[in-house]
């Protein structure tokens, strides 16, 4: 294998472990560093200075065509969220930047779908079964790993200053206002 | 026996994404160690998953069973998710415009601590 197709495969598992990381902790406080090191596994996996032997080439292109609608159909999804006023304090501003950009990607994916076959899509949905397999693979193997530890002792109460503790954080986080007392 | 080109597409899309799921979990638990974990036996599973997925590709490209069958088994997996990204696109944008309209309930369990103040 070249260092080059090499350099794409590290890329990719670079930006699992950082969206892995970044899942970590709650929702309100996410892993510092998984953010960045995504990033950075993206740019390893996109940026080369030589041709990339095949599949990787093949790859990396796709992965490139598909950026013109994913990037701003990221950023579309973020604002819109950032604005919802199902999850935080209503921010029209960010409903009304994040909207066009939705639309936006809806329109580069019908630019790119009309470059593909039309039978490519129904023969690619045989992707779920198969991505649900392996889930369902790796769940019956939690489940089994479970299973061989021991169970252990029933756990103590919280103590008062637990309890305010954990109440003082459900309180500021489910308030929505961003964690301020 | 001669294989339809459709037939060995869909294969290498249902073991692609197999395999690439696979891969995921195994760097997911990677990157998310801790002391709790107890990764022996769904690393196991997944490097089966893998494994079993590179071969039945490479018994449908007619290719030797090896790195270059991984390769291409993983490379087939995330073309065929990026192929039926769109789907998931739409369905998030489904839920962002219900988000869009909704407002935010009032949570059961900010009452409960309330209560649970008042009573203390």
């Amino acid at each position: 294998m070249s260092p080059w197709a090499l350099q794409v495969w590290l890329g990719l598992a670079l930006s699992i472990v950082g969206i892995a990381m970044h899942r970590t902790g709650p929702a309100f406080k996410r892993h510092r560093f998984g953010a960045p090191v995504a990033l950075l596994g993206l740019a390893v996996m996109l940026v080369h200075t030589q041709e990339l032997p095949e599949p990787e080439a093949g790859l990396v292109q796709a992965m490139v065509d598909s950026m013109f609608w994913v990037v701003p159909a990221v950023f579309g999804a973020a604002l819109v969220m950032l604005g919802a006023p199902l999850y935080w304090k209503s921010r029209p501003w960010a409903l009304l930047a994040g909207w066009p950009l939705i639309a936006v990607a809806w329109y580069e994916v019908y630019a790119v779908a009309a470059g593909t076959s039309p039978s490519d899509f129904p023969l690619s949905l045989a992707a779920l079964p198969g991505a649900a397999l392996a889930l369902l693979v790796f769940a019956l193997c939690v489940r089994t790993a479970e299973r061989m530890v021991p169970p252990e002792p029933v756990t103590e109460p919280l103590t008062e200053r637990e309890r305010r503790y954990v109440e003082s954080v459900l309180s500021r986080h489910l308030r929505g206002d961003g964690g301020e007392p | 026996m001669a294989v339809s080109p459709e037939l060995v597409f869909a294969i290498t899309a249902f073991t692609g994404a197999a395999a690439l799921t696979s891969l995921c979990v195994l760097l997911a638990l990677l990157g998310t160690i801790n002391p709790y974990h107890r990764p022996a036996v769904p690393l196991l599973g997944a490097f089966t998953v893998i494994a079993l997925a590179t071969y039945a590709t490479a018994a449908a490209h007619d290719v030797e069973f090896g790195l270059d069958a991984l390769r291409l088994t993983m490379a087939e997996g995330v073309l065929a998710i990026i192929m039926i990204l769109p789907l998931a696109f739409m369905i998030l944008t489904v839920m962002l415009l219900r988000a869009s309209f909704r407002k935010r309930p009032e949570d059961p369990l900010l009452a409960l601590l309330e209560s649970e103040s008042g009573s203390a």
